[in-house]
């Protein structure tokens, strides 16, 4: 079972801020979820390996060559918050101005 | 489409006049339907004038130059919004294209708008958009499906002649078969996904719709093939749009599986496809019945591995290079309350599932089960492509369904269970109409072929749509 505990900790992990109704709302989603992720568990795969793409793709290269860049400004112009060339954000370093 | 063409060639009618008959319908039908988004007025004319130009100057980019189409919302269209149905990026002009728009606009075709879908494609009728409900266009109490609802609804409502999907489980096939339209979910790698919002990368596809067979596999010639900007695409051939030759089904060896017939299939769904079914067997095919045992794992699998793809690509809707941001006094607060704030209830639990599965006490027991279990379902299917030609499904177990009707999340899931499997094994599949029920809603019938076996596919798809003989509507 998933309490209120795993429920907050997932939405930490997630950084996704949740109001007590979806607290409740997950929690129950979540339950209910793993009655059918439980039953992936019976299955036995002892014989295979994940398969991660549905199509394997090993090492494709291809060549390093310089291509056409975003301009600074256009890439920036997207940010809600940007100045002097940056996106701003809060501050995350302790320390002087 | 071939007629519009030559309409264009011989000067008989001008693109101009092809979008002014898209924007006016869209006008008129629009207030019910709500299929767009954003409707490009100004840019879709300024196109079709251009087109025009070249036409008169005998200097047409494609035989298709001049014919509008409609992309869904999740696939990056430069200098105009690109939302994913979602209130984070409600105000988001992408600065780029993405490879399949790059494309179509190579071969002229002028973008009529960006359509409605459930938030970032996660869902299955178009409920889950923060821009509203598309409604069905043969009853609009039902859904269009999902998740391109509006790519689907768009083209049945005869809005624009075809549009761009993308289908991660379903996405392109089910509002297709639910609004009675043809819709291509394409093999894996065969399209560029470049620009288009990743919902799960190892499912995603970019696909096609239109209202004839032979019209979704010329917009599928326009955006095929390989791409260097998406590495998965690498071996990817081109596709040439077939000649068609409906004596390919004479010895044609298709697969009937008997667990897409069991439980939960609606009898008229059924019915329709069984005749088709026996239609094609009349034509000479060899109707094999085939076992796919796996397939019960489909949804599970399925649920698991986007939860947790969606979860991680998701983490890239920060607040911090685009979308909305709700400002706090330190970085993880704003990025919480800027998702919080940004995403919607289908969203975030598929962000708190996904963060489930893959957090280190139950990474193996559920994501690493899944994997393993997708590598049982693929080898399912590829001995069934040992034994049959295409594989001939149901592409929903019911008709559209009305809204609101479906409120557990689970059940919602459950429309997937027949095209869920063609993304997990990474095979290609295609829905049609294969005749309406009762209540006159389309049924479709799913046509899945192996790995880069689209040409297949469309030349079985146009034999059965021959022989339903049913033509869903005029070309605008």
């Amino acid at each position: 079972m998933i309490d209120r505990q795993d429920v907050m900790r997932m939405a930490r992990l997630a950084r996704l801020e949740l109001s007590e109704e979806e607290i409740e709302l997950y929690q129950r989603d979540l339950n209910s979820f793993l009655v059918s992720g439980r039953k992936l568990q019976q299955v036995d795969v002892s014989k295979v390996e994940g398969t991660s793409h549905a199509v394997a793709v090993i090492g494709e290269l291809r060549p390093d060559v310089v291509g056409e860049s975003l301009p600074q400004e256009a890439v920036l112009g997207a940010g809600p918050q940007v100045f002097n060339g940056f996106f701003k954000v809060p501050r995350i370093v302790e320390g002087q101005e | 489409m071939r007629r519009l063409a030559e309409l264009l060639q011989s000067k008989q009618i001008s693109s101009t006049e092809i979008v002014r008959g898209c924007l006016e319908r869209i006008e008129e039908t629009e207030p019910v339907l709500n299929a767009f988004i954003t409707v490009d007025e100004e840019g879709a004319l300024a196109q079709a004038a251009a087109a025009d130009r070249r036409r008169a100057a005998g200097e047409p980019l494609s035989p298709w130059d001049g014919i509008p189409l409609a992309v869904k919302d999740n696939i990056s269209t430069s200098g105009l919004r690109t939302t994913c149905a979602s209130r984070f990026l409600r105000n988001y002009t992408p600065i780029f294209d993405a490879t399949v728009v790059e494309r179509v606009k190579r071969a002229g075709l002028p973008i009529v708008g960006k359509t409605n879908l459930d938030e970032f494609a996660m869902g299955s009728s178009t409920e889950y958009s923060a821009f509203g409900v598309t409604k069905n266009p043969h009853d609009p109490l039902r859904v269009a499906g999902g998740s391109s609802g509006g790519s689907a609804a768009a083209v049945a409502a005869e809005q624009v002649p075809w549009s761009l999907g993308t289908d991660t489980g379903g996405s392109i096939r089910q509002p297709a078969s639910f609004c009675g339209v043809v819709g291509l979910k394409p093999s894996y790698g065969r399209v560029s996904r470049y620009g288009a919002v990743a919902l799960a990368p190892s499912l995603d596809q970019v696909g096609t719709l239109a209202r004839k067979v032979e019209d979704a596999a010329i917009l599928f010639s326009l955006i095929a093939g390989a791409d260097p900007r998406d590495a998965v695409s690498a071996g990817a051939p081109g596709f040439p749009v077939p000649v068609w030759d409906d004596t390919v089904v004479r010895g044609l060896r298709v697969g009937v599986p008997e667990e897409f017939f069991s439980s939960g299939l609606n009898e008229e769904v059924e019915k329709a496809v069984k005749r088709a079914l026996q239609n094609l067997a009349d034509q000479g095919a060899v109707l094999q019945p085939i076992s796919l045992p796996t397939n019960e794992y489909a949804i599970d699998t399925y649920l698991t591995l986007v939860t947790a793809e969606a979860s991680s690509c998701l983490a890239r809707f920060d607040g911090v290079r685009y979308g909305e941001r709700v400002e706090a006094a330190d970085a993880n607060t704003m990025f919480a309350k800027s998702r919080g704030a940004g995403f919607g209830h289908e969203v975030k639990r598929r962000i708190m599932l996904g963060t489930y599965v893959l957090s280190a006490s139950h990474y193996e027991a559920y994501y690493e089960q899944a994997q393993k279990v997708r590598t049982l379902i693929k080898q399912d299917v590829a001995r069934a492509f040992q034994e049959v030609d295409v594989i001939v499904t149901p592409t929903t177990p019911t008709t559209a369904f009305k809204i609101g009707e479906k409120r557990n999340p689970l059940e919602m899931y459950l429309s997937d269970l027949y095209t869920a499997t063609a993304n997990l094994s990474g095979v290609c599949a295609l829905s049609l109409p294969c005749g309406v029920d009762s209540q006159g809603l389309p049924i479709g019938l799913q046509i899945i072929g192996d790995h880069f076996g689209e040409e297949l596919v469309f030349q079985v798809a146009h034999a059965v749509e021959e022989s339903v003989g049913r033509g869903t509507g005029s070309e605008v």
